[in-house]
C-alpha cells in the first residue's frame, strides 16, 4: 500500500470522515490488490526470462562443439531437455498452483524438445525435413498445454503448426498439400474453449483471440490447389464469419482492441472488395472451366460452399433477433459468393459500388454516434477507392486532380463540422 | 489429490515421448554407422550460414541427375527408391531407381524427385546435404574447397554411410585427407 494512501487514511480517521472498521477494510483491500499485481508481474518476468533462457540454450548449442567425442555431444543435446523435464515435474509437484512456475517451466521445456531434436540433428548431419521436424515437435508440445495448464505454451504452439502450414504449403516447392495444420489446429480447440469459459478476460485469452484469427486468415490459402483464384469465396465467407463472431454479445462488451475477429473481419471484407474492384482481378476465371465436374467436387469450392452456408447461418441467426431491420451492408457481402457465376468484368463495378457504399454508411454512423474515428474510418475507404481507380481506369489528370481535391476538402469538412458540433454540444 | 496423480503419471509418459524421439534417431544413426555400406559421394561444398543449427557446409554432388527411361512418368515430390553402386573409380553412382524398396541389397536411398527434364533425366536431391562443423573452421574450411577446387587433380568427396534408405555423412574429404584436419592446421 502506498504511503500516499496511508496518510490520507490517517488523515481521515482523524477528521471523523471513516470510522476504525472502513479504514481497516480499506487497508486491506488495497494489500490485497497490490498483492494480485504483484504476482501478474512475477508471473510476466518469469516467462520473459523463461523464453529468453529456451533461446540462449538454443543459441549457445548451436555452437558447434567440434572437439567433444559424439558421445558427449549426444548427452549434451539431452541436457536442456531433461532440465526442462525436471522444472516441469517440479512446478507439477510444487507449484501447481503458481502460473508463473508453470507457464515459464512450460516455456522452457517447450524450446528444450526442439533443441534437443534439432541438437542430435547436428551431431549426425543429417539435413532433415523441417517439416516433420515441427510437426514431432508441436506434437511432444501440446501435452504441456493441457498437462500444465501453460497458455503461453499454447500460443507458441499456434504459431509452431502455423509455420508448418505455411512451410508445407507455401514455402517449398514441390507442395506437399498436408493438411496436417487443420488436425493440429484441433489439438488447441478445448484450451481455447477452457479459456472462453473460465477467463474471457484475461490477457492469454485476448492473446488467443488475434493468434487464432490470424493462424485461420494466414492457413486457409493452404487448401487451395489447382483452383487458386477460387479461394477468395472461401476468404470472403471466413471473413464474414469472424464478423458475425465479432458481433456476439461476448465479443460486443469487450474493448474493440480486444475484438480480433470483428477488425480482421471487417477489414478482410473490404480488403476483398477492393481487390474484386480491379479488372484484372477477373482476367482469371474463378472457375477452373476445364471441367464443370471437377470444378464443383474441388476442395477448393466444396469448403467455399460449406462457409457460405455457416456465414449465411450466422447471418440468420443475428439479424433474425431483429427482425432483419438492422442490417448493414457489411453483412451482405458475402452474398457476392454467389455472383461467382456471373463472368467478367460487370462484377468489379459492383464491387465499387459495395465499397463506396459502406464508405458512405460509415461516415453517416459516425456523424451520428459523433465519433471522428468512425467518421474518418469511411472517408479514408473511399480515398482508398479513389486511389486504385486510378490505376485501372483511364480519367485524365485533371479530374483525378480535382477527386483528390474533393476528398481532401471532404476530411477538412466532417472533422471540422463535428468538432464544431461538439463544442457547441459541450457549451 | 487423485487429479493431481494423474496428471503426474500423464506428464512423465509425455517426458517419456519426449526423451524416445531423440533417443530413436540415435539408434538408427548409429545402427547406419556400424552395419551401413560406406560410398564415396563426390562433391563441390559450399559454406552458407544456419542461425539455428550453427555452421555446415552445404554439399553439392555431381550425382544429381539420373537417366530413366520416360522422366514423365514421375511426378516432382514423389518418393522414390535409389540403390547406390560403387564404380571402377571408386565413387559412388545410382544404378538403378524404383518406386518400392529394392528386396537384393540394404544398399538403397529414399528420395525425392525434384523435376523431370529432357524427358529421359529425372533431377534428384541428395538426402545428406549438410556437413556440420565449428563455425571457426567452417569459413577456412570452405578457403580450403575453393583453393583445392581451381587444381582440377583434386577429389574432393563425402564419405557416406548408407542402410535401408536412411544414410549418415561420416567425413568430408579432400584428397583423402579429412577437410576438418586441413581447416585445423591452417
Amino acid at each position: 500500500m502506498s504511503d500516499k494512501i496511508t496518510n490520507e487514511l490517517q488523515e481521515l480517521l482523524k477528521a471523523n470522515v471513516v470510522t476504525e472498521e472502513t479504514a481497516k477494510k480499506i487497508r486491506q483491500y488495497f494489500n490485497e490488490k497490490q498483492e494480485g499485481s504483484q504476482n501478474r508481474l512475477s508471473s510476466v518476468f518469469g516467462i520473459l526470462g523463461a523464453i529468453l533462457v529456451g533461446l540462449g540454450i538454443i543459441l549457445v548449442f548451436a555452437h558447434n562443439w567440434d572437439n567433444l567425442s559424439r558421445l558427449t555431444k549426444i548427452l549434451l543435446s539431452f541436457l536442456p531437455l531433461i532440465i526442462g523435464q525436471l522444472f516441469c515435474g517440479y512446478s507439477l509437484l510444487k507449484k501447481s498452483e503458481s502460473p508463473a512456475w508453470r507457464e515459464s517451466s512450460g516455456v522452457i521445456l517447450f524450446f528444450a524438445v526442439g533443441s534437443s531434436i534439432a541438437l542430435i540433428a547436428q551431431v549426425y548431419n543429417i539435413s532433415g525435413d523441417l517439416n516433420s521436424f515441427l510437426m514431432i515437435w508441436m506434437l511432444l508440445c501440446l501435452p504441456l498445454v493441457y498437462l500444465l495448464k501453460s497458455s503461453i505454451v499454447s500460443l507458441l504452439y499456434l504459431t509452431g503448426i502455423t509455420y508448418y502450414g505455411c512451410n508445407a504449403n507455401y514455402f517449398t516447392y514441390p507442395t506437399a498439400h498436408s493438411y496436417y495444420y487443420w488436425l493440429l489446429l484441433l489439438g488447441i480447440a478445448p484450451h481455447y474453449y477452457e479459456l472462453l469459459k473460465t477467463k474471457a478476460n484475461s490477457n492469454f485469452t485476448l492473446f488467443h483471440h488475434w493468434f487464432i484469427a490470424l493462424s485461420l486468415i494466414i492457413c486457409l490459402g493452404t487448401i487451395a490447389h489447382k483452383n487458386g483464384n477460387s479461394i477468395a469465396l472461401s476468404y470472403m465467407s471466413l471473413f464474414t464469419i469472424f464478423y458475425f463472431i465479432g458481433q456476439t454479445p461476448f465479443f460486443e462488451v469487450q474493448k474493440l482492441k480486444n475484438n480480433s475477429f470483428l477488425i480482421f473481419g471487417k477489414l478482410g471484407i473490404l480488403y476483398l472488395l477492393l481487390l474484386y474492384s480491379f479488372k484484372w482481378f477477373w482476367d482469371k476465371s474463378i472457375y477452373d472451366t476445364t471441367s464443370v465436374s471437377e470444378t464443383f467436387f474441388s476442395l477448393e469450392f466444396i469448403i467455399a460452399l460449406l462457409l457460405t452456408f455457416l456465414a449465411a447461418l450466422l447471418f440468420y441467426k443475428k439479424n433474425s433477433q431483429t427482425n432483419f431491420k438492422e442490417i448493414s451492408v457489411l453483412e451482405l457481402v458475402f452474398l457476392t459468393n454467389i455472383l461467382f457465376f456471373i463472368p467478367g468484368y460487370e462484377f468489379s463495378i459492383i464491387a465499387n459500388g459495395i465499397v463506396l457504399a459502406i464508405g458512405i454508411s460509415e461516415i453517416k454512423r459516425g456523424s451520428k454516434l459523433n465519433h471522428l474515428g468512425i467518421l474518418n474510418f469511411g472517408l479514408i475507404l473511399i480515398s482508398i477507392l479513389v486511389t486504385c481507380r486510378f490505376f485501372d481506369t483511364n480519367l485524365s489528370f485533371v479530374i483525378r486532380g480535382i477527386l483528390f481535391i474533393t476528398i481532401g476538402l471532404g476530411f477538412f469538412l466532417t472533422n471540422y463540422l463535428m468538432l464544431k458540433k461538439r463544442n457547441r454540444n459541450e457549451k | 489429490m487423485k487429479n493431481k496423480k494423474n496428471i503426474l503419471l500423464l506428464f512423465a509418459l509425455v517426458a517419456i515421448t519426449q526423451l524416445f524421439v531423440p533417443l530413436q534417431m540415435i539408434f538408427n544413426q548409429e545402427n547406419i554407422i556400424n552395419t551401413g555400406t560406406e560410398f564415396k559421394f563426390q562433391t563441390a561444398p559450399i559454406d552458407p550460414y544456419d542461425a539455428f543449427r550453427g555452421k555446415y557446409i552445404t554439399l553439392f554432388f555431381k550425382e544429381r541427375e539420373i537417366k530413366v527411361k520416360n522422366a514423365k512418368k514421375y511426378t516432382s515430390g514423389e518418393t522414390i527408391f535409389a540403390t547406390i553402386i560403387t564404380t571402377k573409380n571408386g565413387f559412388a553412382k545410382i544404378s538403378s531407381i524404383s518406386r518400392s524398396k529394392p528386396e537384393n541389397t540394404d544398399s538403397y536411398l529414399k528420395l525425392k524427385v525434384g523435376f523431370a527434364h529432357n524427358n529421359d533425366k529425372i533431377a534428384i536431391d541428395l538426402p545428406f546435404n549438410r556437413f556440420y562443423m565449428n563455425e571457426n573452421i567452417a569459413s577456412k574450411a570452405e578457403k580450403i574447397y575453393r583453393e583445392s577446387s581451381i587444381k582440377k587433380k583434386n577429389e574432393t568427396y563425402a564419405l557416406v554411410a548408407i542402410k535401408n534408405g536412411e544414410a549418415f555423412i561420416k567425413d568430408v574429404r579432400i584428397n583423402e585427407v579429412s577437410i576438418k584436419d586441413l581447416a585445423n592446421k591452417k
